[in-house]
């Protein structure tokens, strides 16, 4: 069985080229797995570990709803993506909602809420997705302890 | 004021070395970044609600997992483990037998997740994350009124 490569005489030189293939393709794997959230995410928010969940399908249609959690006041702050929404305009909130849904069925509602925030606040968020139909509702966790 | 003359190199090409010295620190700093890389889960569940049906429907077997304002667990009313037990092992057990009961008996079950209004979303979390891990998808989440 005839060996491969080779052929020369003299000893094999170290080729530049691509070893800075090699190393781009590396650097563009680790940039892209390092990469940030596609979603409009609220990075005050510290989230519970939730190591058993699936990782989240930014491919997917969804609406976000960041909830905030004021310490000094005890009260939650709600944002649809990055924009403020005030919780008592309820009718508002779930017809931009409904808007957003349209007629797609698979439309979920995912719901990042900080780890103190009480239920009471989160189940208001639920009544929202109510309003508007929607039915799968997702709750975001990390993969690991801050 | 005299400027000292300066001698421009005869090849000012592309230097190779430097490049690579380069790349491999910014390779680095991206390989070490990767391994501390936190990424977001979600757990998901239905809202809980009343289906119209015309036809006649098998109706699941229905435990419902308490979430207490101090962190307490309860399964259909019955404590389980402490309210600073974050890992849950009691609770897990419980819904593996549960699931394995349910699939012997061809029967679906349903899990409702009833929160106190003042409980932690961080515990409900956990409870939810615990029924994720015994692979249990029929779940729903609910916040109890105050009586």
């Amino acid at each position: 069985m005839a060996g491969g490569g080779g052929g020369g005489d003299g000893e094999p030189e170290f080729q530049v080229a691509p070893m800075i293939d090699v190393l781009l393709v590396l650097l563009i794997f680790f940039m892209s797995i390092t990469s940030s959230q596609v979603l409009k995410v609220d990075k005050n928010i510290s989230l519970p570990v939730a190591s058993h969940g699936v990782k989240r399908d930014d491919k997917a249609a969804a609406g976000l709803i960041n909830i905030s959690w004021d310490k000094t006041t005890g009260q939650a702050k709600y944002k649809l993506d990055d924009r403020e929404l005030d919780p008592n305009d309820k009718d508002g909130i779930a017809k931009e909602l409904q808007a957003r849904k349209g007629t797609n069925d698979k439309y979920r509602l995912l719901i990042r809420a900080d780890k103190e925030c009480h239920a009471k606040y989160i189940s208001k968020a639920l009544e929202w997705a109510g309003e508007a139909s929607i039915e799968n509702i997702a709750f975001s966790g990390l993969n690991r302890e801050e | 004021m005299k400027r000292a003359p300066q001698e421009m190199p005869s090849d000012a090409g592309f230097q190779i070395a430097p490049m690579i010295d380069v790349v491999f620190v910014i390779m680095l700093f991206f390989m070490v970044m990767a391994g501390a890389v936190k990424v977001e889960h979600e757990l998901k569940t239905t809202l809980p609600g009343n289906a119209e049906t015309s036809t006649a429907t098998e109706i699941p077997d229905e435990i419902t997992i308490g979430v207490s304002e101090n962190g307490q667990i309860t399964i259909n009313e019955d404590p389980v483990g402490t309210p600073q037990d974050k890992t849950l092992d009691g609770l897990f057990n419980e819904m593996t037998k549960l699931k394995q009961a349910a699939i012997q008996s061809g029967s679906k079950l349903l899990i409702t997740v009833q929160a106190e209004e003042a409980a932690r979303y961080e515990r409900v979390i956990n409870v939810l994350d615990v029924l994720a891990r015994a692979d249990i998808n029929n779940v729903t989440f609910a916040v109890a009124e105050p009586e």
